[in-house]
């Protein structure tokens, strides 16, 4: 049977059959498209549910509230007043107790209802600062509840909002930028909870890590590219970054709670266990990024080096390492982000406990702000969903500067040599 | 005078060395240039001198310095027992907790004491410490006059000084490498050490292949067969491995060929950071997003479709979302297999007329596959390695169930569940999380090392 | 008999170009080619590296399509039939002007899955006899057929580099072409798989329109019936192949052919 040579290209079978193919084409690019697309989209979805919740995290509701104190003084000696015993002085002064009676008789029987367990610490620090408030009638914009924050952000019980909306009536009430929420640490109540100590706890691990985990990778770096003979030893250690950099993270902090703990009875829950920690997951990173830019430095750079006289050690210090640094800083800056992202393992050295005071050193109790979104999610309290999801976004917001720091310089600086 | 000052000091003192030595090369280069021309010239620049001297000056004083710091604390509560204040309990834990309030008030940390015991011994302390620190001070200043006086005696013209600085540079680069490795034996070491304790209690073979997973009630109870990890090994798979890969592997290949087959290049330039970004989210946020997103909608969706054991912590809404996080993962690794798949095979299948689809299903795909599959095992590594996601979405049940619906858990879930909150270090259940490790370690290794090689002999075969 | 670069036989031309101009972004790579390329018949394009023959093999199937920027003006025909017409099908065209590139490109699938491969996606054959019978008759055809009947199933890529490039060559065979295009198909083989692949081209000029790029003069010589001249994106000179090696009518062929420059 001879069939070369036969072919009908245009007969009504081979028609149908292009038509046919030509459709599976199309089907194929839009299942391709399909797929950037809703990956696309869930990158969209994630970042503005985020955004979404959590922009109210960053407001607060507050209720006014008149104190006279002429009519009702607080029982308080002015001179405690001036010194560093003023809190003290101040927080026996029976504060709650002037707030209820007044909020109940503005916004009458509930009134004491519509402020925060915490509120009287507005008037107690409005009063520390100008004591002249404590002769006369004044005004104080205080916390409102949780329920009655929620129904001014839409949520919240149906109750909560006929509240919410006597008071709005009333002029009594107003949402301004929680200030608090940056400047504050952990606390219980959700208006009162801030990230200025997850994120000083942060600040101080990155620190660590990066002192540790810059100098490191990128000296093991240019040992492994440029000195290492070929030998045992040097497959030991590739063998091992190139593990190290697929291992979980978990495992690294069963390591630093077995070894930096246990072992070294260094203090638990401090920024510098945690900062050596996510060191060692981020020193491979940082080592196979720099090796992949030293090893994109021409090797004629190294032998125009060398034919001048250069020793070796001068060859990489004064040409090879500038030359491969954007990228270099790149892969650095990639790997600290991943750093500042991690939880796990920070939750088995103890990073996780109630940190109501920032961390003033490297070995004072701290937590971290991906640890802090992971306690903040576990609380049972409404108010803190927002607060959760505000403090994603201070993160994503770092992540994403960083992120886009490294790609930048990627595309900035990358050399085609 | 604490370690840091007397490191201070040292570093000035190094400092000294390194201005003296190199004015002193520069004079002797100097004059070696009037004197002989070019031909008679020092062999090292001065400033090697200089990082000589430096160097011998302040690497033994700061190593001293090191060893010292670590070894003191001992030393000065050693000092401290032996004097007659020192009349403490026995018992272990109110002993340390007193000489930690006695540190703390000698050091003046403290402002007040809460026990006159330590009130009684902060002075002996102070004294202790005193003297400690007078010692290290003297010692740590003659290593490093010695080292750098020896130092600044051998700088002469004919001296190598640039060959022995460079011979110390190399050294600390090879010590740097060996982080490396120091890492790698601390983390084998501490698993395997924990977990032989651990498996001194309780035995291999009821955790390896035991059905019941129960260490609460093995602590109360005080039996050992609770501990029998299958249902936890199923947990992982289940969403790491199946329910996450059923997300991430159509939806990342297809996005990989669209982006380097189909798309313009407008939109590559903005796909591919997109796709960056997913990757860059905290781990943490995602496990957010499928506890109070997610998983709450799966829940109703099964409850309205009427499917029994629906569970607000489902595996299906775990593995959903960890999938997403694995999608950029995948697709840059199927991006670089179907890259490096010769433009040649591409061209010789369009040269026959074939469509861009047929080729990319029939030739480049089948070509880029051992890439492809070396992702993807790198991708069901790094899912069942994966703990925030889990922790915060999968449940703490362990069950033996193919419901996706239901809860589940898995190693990691069960690590972090073991290691927090109170830990008596030497009970089972902590020692558990060890032999966990173990296991995640040991599974991830081998999942690496089989991916590498693939990917590795992939790439062989096209260059 | 020559005029206006076309050699005229009595039949229409099985493929023509009018007047063909090929840009690349700004850049203009082909300028104005005219030539006929006729049924049996061999024809060779000659010229210095970088003269724009490659780029003009491949106008031919538009394979020009697949690089970014590129753009064709002028006419194409196969059989009378603009190609870059829109009517025009791209996957058919490639399918009946087959093409068999430098460097030999097997897919990473069996010797048989290679030959098979363009018959299955095209529908050319109904079930696994025919198949095989299309299989082994274009491995007859590219004289491969002796050599690896008994080891049909082994990868492509495992044959020797000569063996290889016949292959592609019954790969591109088995979608029943009416032109066969070869972009330097012996530049990366050896001299005794050159010649093999050389007698091989004989064989096929009697029931195909052959189109062989080389830089190898001798080659053109020693394959071709007519042969054509480029330089710097230009067709110079174009005719029967024994007239262009022994009295070129023009001086820059002439230069090329006695070694000159190129």
């Amino acid at each position: 049977m001879n069939r070369l040579g036969l072919t009908d290209w245009n007969g009504p079978v081979m028609r149908r059959r292009l038509a046919r193919r030509y459709a599976a084409e199309r089907r194929f690019r839009l299942l391709g498209l399909g797929a950037v697309l809703l990956s696309a989209a869930f990158l969209a979805f994630l970042l503005v549910s985020m955004i979404g919740q959590g922009a109210t995290g960053f407001l607060r509701t507050e209720v006014r509230v008149t104190l006279d104190f002429k009519a009702a003084p607080l029982l308080i000696d002015r001179a405690a007043l001036a010194g560093r015993g003023a809190d003290l002085a101040l927080a026996n002064a029976g504060i709650p107790a002037h707030l209820n009676a007044a909020a109940t008789t503005a916004y009458g029987g509930e009134g004491a209802g519509y402020l925060s367990e915490n509120s009287w610490l507005d008037v107690r620090d409005a009063v520390r600062d100008d004591p002249a408030l404590l002769d006369g009638k004044a005004s104080f914009w205080v916390a409102a509840a949780t329920a009655i924050d929620l129904a001014a952000k839409g949520h919240g019980t149906a109750e909560a909002k006929a509240a919410y909306a006597k008071l709005k009536q009333a002029g009594a009430v107003r949402k301004t930028f929680n200030a608090g929420f940056l400047t504050r640490s952990n606390s219980n109540d959700p208006t009162r909870a801030g990230i200025w100590g997850a994120f000083k706890g942060s600040l101080l691990t990155m620190i660590v890590t990066l002192l540790l985990a810059f100098p490191i990778g990128v000296l093991s770096a240019v040992y492994l590219e440029e000195y290492a003979p070929r030998n045992r030893m040097t497959d030991l250690i590739e063998v091992s970054i190139n593990n190290l950099a697929a291992v979980p993270s978990i495992i690294f902090g069963l390591l630093g709670l077995a070894v930096f703990l246990n072992t070294w009875q260094l203090p638990r829950s401090a920024a510098l266990v945690g900062g050596l920690t996510l060191a060692l997951m981020t020193m491979p990173v940082i080592v196979i990024a720099a090796r992949n830019a030293i090893k994109s430095v021409p090797p004629s750079i190294r032998d125009a080096a060398l034919g001048v006289g250069a020793s070796p050690v001068q060859v990489v210090f004064h040409h090879v390492l500038p030359l491969a640094l954007p990228g270099i800083l790149t892969g650095t800056i990639i790997g600290m982000a991943r750093a500042l992202g991690e939880t796990a393992p920070l939750l088995m050295i103890g990073m996780r406990a109630f940190i109501a005071t920032p961390p003033d050193g490297f070995t004072d109790p701290a937590t971290v702000l991906p640890v802090q979104i992971f306690l903040w999610s576990d609380e049972v309290s409404r108010g803190f969903v927002e607060k959760t999801s505000a403090a994603i976004v201070v993160l994503l917001a770092f992540l994403l500067a960083m992120n886009g720091l490294a790609i930048y310089l990627r595309n900035r600086f990358e050399r085609r040599w | 005078m604490s370690v840091a000052a007397i490191a201070f000091l040292v570093i000035g003192l190094g400092l000294i060395g390194w201005l003296s030595a190199r004015t002193r090369a520069a004079r002797f280069a100097a004059a070696a240039d009037t004197a002989a021309g070019a031909a008679g010239r020092p062999h090292s620049l001065p400033f090697y001198h200089g990082w000589y001297v430096a160097l011998w000056a302040t690497v033994p004083a700061l190593l001293f310095l090191a060893v010292w710091g670590w070894t003191s604390p001992a030393l000065v509560t050693g000092a401290v027992l032996d004097t007659p204040a020192a009349a403490l309990p026995e018992s272990g834990i109110e002993r340390g907790a007193l000489l930690a309030e006695a540190r703390a008030l000698a050091q003046g940390k403290l402002a007040g004491a809460f026990n006159d015991e330590a009130a009684a011994l902060a002075p002996a302390y102070r004294a202790a410490q005193a003297r400690f620190d007078g010692i290290a001070t003297v010692l740590a200043l003659i290593l490093a006059f010695a080292g750098g006086a020896y130092a600044f005696t051998r700088v002469r013209p004919d001296f190598r000084a640039r060959t022995r600085v460079e011979r110390a540079v190399m050294a600390t680069l090879l010590v740097a490498s060996l982080i490396a490795i120091l890492t790698t034996v601390g983390i084998v070491a501490s698993l395997l050490f924990e977990s032989w304790r651990f498996f001194s209690m309780v035995s291999p073979v009821d955790f390896l292949f035991g059905l019941r997973w129960s260490p609460q009630s093995a602590v109360i109870a005080g039996q050992t067969n609770q501990f029998g990890a299958i249902p936890l090994f199923w947990g992982t798979i289940f969403i790491g491995a199946i329910i996450a890969m059923v997300v991430a592997i159509p939806l990342g290949l297809m996005s990989a060929v669209y982006l380097t087959q189909y798309a313009g290049p407008r939109l590559r330039a903005w796909m591919k950071p997109a796709l960056e970004m997913l990757a860059g989210v905290p781990t943490v946020v995602y496990g957010y997003f499928a506890a109070l997103t997610v998983a709450p909608a799966l829940r109703d969706f099964a409850a309205a479709v009427g499917i029994p054991g629906a569970s607000s912590e489902s595996a299906l809404a775990a593995g959903v979302v960890m999938g997403i996080m694995i999608i950029p993962f995948v697709s840059s690794m199927a991006d670089d297999s179907i890259t490096a798949v010769p433009a040649a095979m591409r061209d010789g299948s369009l040269a026959m007329g074939a469509t861009q689809s047929e080729t990319i299903r029939k030739v480049l795909i089948p070509a880029a596959l051992p890439g492809v599959v070396g992702g993807v095992l790198l991708a069901v590594s790094r899912a069942i390695g994966e703990t925030m996601i889990v922790v915060m979405a999968a449940g703490l049940a362990a069950n033996l169930t193919a419901n996706p619906f239901a809860s589940v858990t898995t190693v990691t879930t069960q690590i972090v569940q073991l290691l927090t909150g109170d830990q008596e270090f030497d009970s089972a259940k902590t020692l558990a999380a060890f032999a966990l490790g173990l296991v995640l370690f040991v599974i991830t290794l081998l999942l690496n090392i089989v991916a590498l090689r693939v990917v590795k002999k992939y790439r062989e075969a096209y260059e | 008999m020559i005029e206006d670069h076309s050699v005229k036989s009595d039949r229409p031309a099985k493929m023509s170009a009018r007047n063909v101009n090929v840009f690349y972004g700004q850049k203009q790579a082909i300028s104005g080619v005219s030539i006929d390329v006729d049924m049996d018949n061999v024809v060779a394009f000659i010229g210095p590296s970088g003269c724009g023959k490659s780029t003009f093999l491949r106008t031919l199937n538009r394979m020009n399509d697949t690089i970014a920027g590129a753009r064709v003006e002028g006419q194409i025909t196969l059989d009378g039939t603009d190609i870059y017409n829109p009517d025009m099908d791209v996957v058919q065209l490639r399918a009946r002007v087959g093409m068999v590139f430098q460097k030999p490109n097997p897919f990473p699938k069996s010797i048989y899955e290679n030959v098979a491969y363009g018959p299955r996606i095209h529908g050319l054959v109904d079930g696994k006899a025919d198949l095989d019978a299309v299989v082994e008759q274009s491995l007859r055809r590219a004289g491969l057929w002796d050599e690896v009947k008994d080891r049909l199933h082994e990868s492509g890529t495992a044959l020797s580099g000569g063996q290889q490039q016949r292959l592609c060559i019954a790969r591109a065979i088995a979608v029943d072409p009416e032109v066969i295009l070869m972009d330097e198909p012996c530049s990366a083989l050896d001299p005794i798989a050159t010649a093999k692949i050389e007698e091989l081209i004989h064989e096929l000029r009697g029931r195909y329109a052959i189109v062989i790029v080389t830089h190898n003069m001798q080659q053109a010589a020693r394959v071709s019936q007519h042969t054509a001249f480029f330089h710097l994106g230009q067709l110079v000179e174009y005719g029967v192949t024994s007239e262009i090696f022994t009295n070129p009518r023009e001086v820059r062929t002439k230069d090329y052919i006695t070694g000159r420059y190129g």
